[in-house]
């Protein structure tokens, strides 16, 4: 008990549970992260954060990613798991589309790319002038996306952003979805032809509710993965993009913390993000919950 | 709880595995917090030297560096490196009796350098420079005052201060006292390529009106006046404070670097941002910038020559060397002024200098830290790194007529030699870490998404909140 429990805790303990103990106290003093004075101000940095609208805009992006990148990345690779696991011929059993290794392999390439190397590429891949995208997009004969900053402009910069994030994780949940529907009976499957269920039938009704714990726990990390995304903005906009429509709070800790000098409210702006993640796994367990999802430790 | 308790009450153990599930699957959602936690020791551990040994005070040791110890030095390991601060320090272990110092290079000062300061464990210099650097004000009750190593002699003899070029040490005063020494002149121009406007005719504007017709000009040739990139749309910025200073005289640089609440909207820098509203307006800035990354926007300017100007510090030249056109000849001219009557004269420039060495006070050895610093100010190290930089440092008279044949380095001094005691410089952008926000700002305003007048609202808007904010350290400026 000691060795196999104990020792583990203890290290969980000092290497998790203190530290983050410690950043809340932070959270309450105005510490400036470089003297050793660390005045106590109570609630303050929770009061000056409710009024920062800088903060507020980039918990508002944050909560945007929130909610758009884990449902984009649920869709479409549990769309495209379903393709490759009975989505194929009708002719004879239950199979996928032809070449379904090829597709299963390459689609997973992105997320064997480090996520600053996938910034950096598709930083380029959006540059006005010399990007891949506009080159397309021109070269097709649509001028008015010559020279068109799709990072630097309002309206399209986090859509661009999601867009990046979305291409990163789909092909690694759709293995993971793959492996789950290979988990079900294939005979649900062939019954269900038998009785005249089309693949979107099929999909909704026999490889969703048999994943459904393996979505569940999806969502969770995808949603984790879309409150931090730091790396992601911090390459494709340094600066939180235009307006600041891509800023995030992660990128507002790191600069509050280091070029301002303010580690204290950095670290408020930590616990309400962590506050924020809690309460969204929280929801997703609750709405599964209410669905009658069970198991979830499949993934 | 011993292994005999608890196998007699299996429930606590049920219990106990619940909180450990518990704690594994918060330990991802906790990222964001343990990322804020500090390693620092606190306040009572910290084994600062504060003031640490001295030695014996003479004329080659003025600092009085004890015999036996070690110089940390961290330096900035940036577009200029290390080896200047390596020459210095080899100078300096020649001429000291059994000192030895270290060099190291970092390029995450803050982040190296934070649980340092809080520990009492700083080094004895510190070059605070890049993206991630301090903001001095953060910092500058921990560090020593500099006036001593400027009013010493330098290593033939001659006191430092007044080797140096004017106004090059105001941006390093922080409440009263020389906190930082910043190594690096720096002026702050317009570049364009002399051999492209010599064939066109054009010549470099004196007024926003000459910078229209010159953007027309460059129209017709299917060109763009200027061209800019993300994260560093602040250099327009830099250009319109220039403007409006020389435009307004000295009031205007202290209005902006003291946040007053009316700065935004003072005659001179409305007229500045008028003109360029005009710039942006009638299509002279390169569309594009505010997705484009800020070398390639350069390279449009310096290799593809789509934009003839672009403003920039004198670290230009040294930056796009390897994305520069053949026989670019790249050479720089003042920023424009709004009107020829302005208070200051055309020829007066910005030389806010740049790579700000500063000593902290906790250090093992400050001493030490003074006396490397005294040796880089001194002529071989100052002439070594114009040599090998193709720079100047704020020692002046250390580049040669030829300028080593750099055309930008020749520019520079040309215009320091022109502007006379006609300069001026200013660091509030650095000082309150206000750059990723003006970014954003002046990215709207260059893609022509806002005007002027939305463009002095937001800057006025950051400029009022930071000033009433308790919690940031103000730094007068005077």
């Amino acid at each position: 008990m000691v060795v196999f429990l104990g020792l583990p805790f203890a290290f969980y303990v000092v290497m998790v549970l203190y530290p983050f103990t410690q950043a809340t106290y932070y959270s309450l003093t105005a510490w400036t992260g470089f003297s050793a004075e660390q005045p106590f101000v109570g609630l303050g940095n929770y009061a000056r954060l409710a009024g920062d609208a800088r903060f507020l805009t980039a918990l508002g992006n944050s909560l945007t990613l929130l909610v758009v990148v884990p449902a984009l990345v649920m869709v479409a690779s549990f769309a495209l798991a379903c393709l490759l696991t009975f989505g194929g011929s009708t002719a004879g059993s239950v199979k996928g589309l032809r070449g379904t290794a090829f597709y299963r392999v390459v689609s997973f390439f992105p997320y064997v790319v480090p996520a600053i190397v996938i910034g950096i590429i598709w930083a380029q891949v959006y540059d006005p002038s010399g990007g891949l995208l506009n080159g397309v997009l021109t070269g097709v004969g649509l001028d008015r996306f010559t020279d068109f900053p799709w990072l630097g402009d309002v309206d399209t910069a986090m859509a661009a952003t999601i867009a990046v994030i979305v291409w990163a994780f789909v092909g690694f949940y759709m293995v993971l979805f793959v492996a789950s529907i290979q988990g079900i009976d294939p005979e649900l499957f062939e019954a269900a032809r038998l009785d005249g269920a089309g693949r979107v039938r099929s999909a909704l009704s026999i490889a969703l509710p048999g994943i459904a714990g393996s979505v569940r726990t999806a969502y969770v990390y995808m949603g984790i993965l879309a409150l931090d995304a730091f790396v992601y903005l911090q390459a494709l906009n340094p600066n939180g993009g235009p307006d600041s429509s891509t800023l995030v709070v992660t990128q507002q800790i790191f600069s509050t913390a280091f070029s301002q000098g303010q580690f204290g409210l950095a670290c408020a702006m930590g616990v309400v993000l962590a506050v924020v993640t809690l309460l969204f796994v929280g929801a997703v367990f609750g709405v599964a919950r209410l669905l009658g999802v069970r198991g979830g430790a499949r993934a | 709880m011993s292994p005999l308790e608890s196998s007699r009450t299996p429930l606590q153990r049920r219990a106990f595995l619940k909180a450990v599930t518990a704690g594994a699957v918060v330990t991802p959602f906790g990222l964001s917090l343990a990322s804020c936690a500090a390693s620092g020791s606190g306040p009572d551990t910290g084994g600062g030297g504060g003031g640490g040994a001295t030695g014996e005070v003479s004329d080659a040791n003025p600092f009085g560096v004890a015999a036996g110890t070690t110089v940390e030095a961290v330096v900035f390991d940036g577009g200029y490196g290390t080896d200047y601060a390596s020459f210095a320090a080899a100078i300096v272990q020649e001429q000291l009796d059994d000192v030895t110092v270290d060099v190291v290079g970092s390029t995450q000062i803050a982040q190296q350098m934070q649980p340092r300061f809080v520990g009492g464990t700083p080094p004895d210099l510190l070059d605070n420079n890049g993206a991630n650097a301090i903001g001095l004000s953060t910092i500058a009750a921990q560090l020593e005052d500099l006036t001593e190593v400027v009013q010493a002699p330098n290593t033939e003899g001659t006191t430092i201060a007044d080797t140096l070029y004017p106004n090059v040490l105001g941006v390093g005063m922080y409440d009263g006292k020389l906190a930082a020494l910043n190594y690096v002149l720096t002026v702050y121009a317009l570049w364009y390529s002399e051999s492209l406007f010599e064939e066109n005719g054009w010549t470099a504007p004196q007024t926003w009106d000459e910078a229209l017709a010159l953007g027309a000009a460059a129209q017709e040739q299917g060109k763009y006046l200027f061209t800019w990139g993300r994260e560093a749309a602040s250099y327009y910025l830099t250009m319109a404070l220039d403007s409006a200073i020389k435009e307004g005289g000295d009031d205007v640089r202290l209005q902006m670097a003291n946040l007053q609440p009316d700065a935004w909207s003072g005659e001179a820098i409305t007229g500045v941002l008028a003109a360029m509203e005009q710039v942006v307006s009638r299509g002279y800035m390169r569309p594009g910038g505010a997705g484009t990354q800020f070398t390639q926007a350069q390279a449009q300017w310096s290799q593809a020559q789509e934009a003839l100007l672009y403003p920039s510090g004198s670290w230009i030249e040294n930056e796009m060397a390897d994305a520069t056109a053949e026989g670019f000849q790249m050479t720089g001219a003042p920023t424009p002024t709004v009107t020829s009557g302005s208070a200051l004269p055309y020829a007066a420039i910005n030389n806010t200098p740049n790579e700000p060495f500063v000593v902290p006070s906790q250090g093992q050895n400050p001493a030490g830290g003074k006396e490397v610093l005294r040796v880089m100010l001194s002529p071989e190290t100052a002439t070594e790194f114009a040599r090998t930089k193709l720079a100047s440092t704020i020692v002046a008279g250390t580049i040669p007529d030829d300028a080593f044949g750099s055309s930008a380095l020749a520019a520079q001094v040309a215009m320091l030699d022109a502007a006379g005691t006609d300069t001026f410089n200013y660091n509030f952008v650095q000082t309150y870490g206000m750059t990723q926000e003006v970014n954003g700002l002046w990215n709207s305003f260059l893609s022509g998404d806002s005007d002027a007048a939305t463009l002095a609202q937001g800057m006025q808007a950051m400029f009022d909140r930071i000033r009433e904010d308790d919690s940031v350290v103000k730094v007068e400026v005077s």
